[in-house]
Formats: structure tokens, sequence, C-alpha cells
């Protein structure tokens, strides 16, 4: 098997190597384990990335692991995005505390939908999806940024419960 | 044709905002992602949204259904437990009605879900069914900022690793399906 297929991104995360207690728990359950993962790269590294290149997909991820201070996840994401090609833009995305100007654009519209999905998806409704159309995504970009948005936020909760689990 | 924008237990229909897959114009990739869901008579609108990225579909489906069916571990309608949680802080009016029905159906305790349908988040349960319940809330709501109290009186109620670690993806799997179900459609009346 290639290091690709091996490498598990929240075991990394959480540092549970040979011997962890918590990783023989979670490869109890070693089917949602190795479907989370390959989860992780149907989000982060498609085959067809379209509209979302890596390099956009990590700096995203990597700001909703900060705005819900999930460090040790933030940081793998922040390597992601220096691996698929970093630029100050990008590096803006990835931050947390950076908001984009009133100035309407695609990534202005992006960013709102991303901050207000990870932190307050109850407050969603059709009209956010409206603003996304109206900045000029299409149908498909807008099922590949939920999917993204979704995804992470997953990985987030399953982190932060396994912490409890290792720490307690 | 009506919009429901509170939670209830009648059965709905969810329409999305955006476009689905036509199955006529549906690629190989988009047939075969479609074809591991466990409703083999109709597709519903849901997965053929979610059909524009298959690639993401066929890892999220299976997973899905591992994380709520699996053998062993946390029994079924203690997942729902936690699947309602995440729903009800999500306010995914949807995603709670399917899985509060479930729960119904599978423990057969009505008055569990009558409870939290009329206090929300505030809901007062049977301790066993409190504790899944709190932790699932607060794991949705702040996953910075977990009570350590939530994660002990689950301890408590003698929830070993394993339905420990069952609870926490069938709440985390609910922060991924809300995320989609809620924001990117809308339940209806059945008429």
């Amino acid at each position: 098997m290639s290091e690709q297929t091996t490498f598990d991104v929240i075991d990394s995360v959480l540092g549970l190597g040979a011997g962890s207690e918590l990783k023989a728990l979670r490869e109890k359950r070693d089917k949602l384990k190795a479907l989370t993962q390959s989860s992780y790269l149907a989000a982060l590294r498609p085959k067809e990335p379209r509209n979302f290149p890596y390099a956009l997909r990590a700096a995203i991820a990597a700001r909703m692991c900060g705005l819900w201070k999930v460090d040790e996840l933030a940081a793998h994401y922040r390597g992601l995005l220096e691996q698929e090609g970093a630029t100050p833009e990008l590096g803006n995305v990835a931050d947390a505390g950076w908001t984009p100007g009133d100035a309407p654009s695609r990534l202005t519209a992006i960013l709102r939908h991303v901050d207000l999905v990870t932190l307050k998806p109850k407050a969603a409704t059709r009209a956010n999806i409206e603003a996304l159309y109206a900045a000029g995504l299409d149908d498909r970009d807008i099922v590949t940024l939920a999917g993204l948005i979704a995804f992470v936020n997953y990985q987030i909760l399953v982190v932060a419960g396994l912490k409890m689990l290792r720490d307690n | 044709m009506t919009v429901v924008h509170d939670f209830t237990l009648e059965p709905l229909d969810w329409h999305p905002y955006v476009k689905t897959v036509e199955l006529s114009q549906a690629t190989p990739e988009q047939l075969d992602a479609l074809k591991v869901t466990p409703s083999n008579t109709k597709v519903s609108a849901y997965v053929l949204v979610l059909a524009q990225e298959a690639e993401t579909l066929a890892e999220r489906t299976p997973l899905f259904n591992d994380i709520m069916y699996s053998e062993g571990g946390l029994s079924r309608g203690g997942r729902e437990l936690g699947a309602l949680a995440a729903s009800f802080v999500n306010h995914c009016v949807y995603c709670a009605a399917v899985h509060a029905n479930r729960y119904i159906q599978l423990e057969k305790r009505p008055e569990v879900v009558d409870e939290i349908y009329r206090s929300g988040l505030d809901a007062d349960l049977p301790e066993y069914d409190q504790a899944l319940f709190n932790f699932g809330v607060d794991l949705t709501a702040h996953p910075d900022n977990v009570g350590v109290y939530q994660f002990y009186h689950l301890r408590e109620m003698g929830l070993d690793d394993l339905e420990i670690l069952d609870l926490i993806h069938s709440v985390a799997i609910f922060g991924w399906a809300n995320r989609l179900m809620h924001t990117l459609g809308e339940p209806h009346r059945k008429d």
C-alpha cells in the first residue's frame, strides 16, 4: 500500500502512534476510520478539483479549524496549504481572524458562507445560497463548497470528541 | 406545499435550492455513487443533489451507514439520540423529524422525544438519555469547549470507550448532514 492509503490525518494530528490505546480503539471501527480518511481525500484532493483548486480547499479548511480553535487540525491544513502552493491571499483565507472587505467578489461570498455554516448553520437560509449564485458560483460549485464545509466540520467534531477520550 | 420552519414529527419532503442530477444524464461515476444508497427503490432529491460531487458521495454513504448501523457498541437508539441532539442545535428540522421517528420506532419510548420536542435543548430526560443528549448538544454547539463534566457523565452512566466513540461519530456525522440538509434545501409538509 502506498503512503497515501496508510496515512491517517486524525491519528497524525492527535499524535496516536503504534501502541496508542485510542488508536487501537479507533481500529475497532476500521471501516469507519478508513472511510473518514477517504472522505478527507475526496474533499481536499478530489480527482477533479474544478473551480476549487487544492490550495483554496486547504486554506478554507484551515480557516474552519481556526474558527473552532482546533489548533492541531488547523496546523495540519496550514501545512497542506504550503504543500499545495500558498499565496498571500490564501494565507489570509486560512486566517480565521481575517475578514474580506465589503467589495463584492466570489471569494468574499465564499468566505461569508464558510464562516456562517461553520459557526452558525442554524441561521442559514435560501438567501445564503442565492448570494453564492449571485457571486458566480454554479450548482456544482455550491455542492462542492457545502461538501467541503460539512466534511471539515465533521472532522473537527471527531477530533474534539477523541481528545476527550485521549485526555480523560 | 408549505415550508416547515418549526420542529415536527410529521412526515416531510425535502426540496433543494440547487439543481439535482438528472438520472437520465448521470455519468457512470454518479450512477455508481447513487447505487450504494440504502433506499434502492427511489433515489431522493437529497442524494441527487449530492451526486454532483460523486467522488464525495461514494465515500459518504457507506460512512454514514457504518456510523449509524455497525454491530456492537452503542445501541441504535443511542446513536439516534446523538443525531437528534445535533439536529436540534443546528435546527435541521428534516433530520430531526427522521431521526426522532426512528428513535421512537427502535426504543418504543416516545416520551423521550416528546420532552425534547417540548423543551428543546433544555429537555429534562431520564439520566442515561440526558447524559447522551447533553454530550451531543455540547459537542455540536461548541466543539472548542466541550464540558468535561458531560464526558464524565457518560462514564458514570457506564458507557465504555467503544460506546463513547460511537456516540462521538453519530453526533459528528450530523454535524456533516445538518450542514448539507439545512443549508441546501428546506422541508415541506407532505400533501
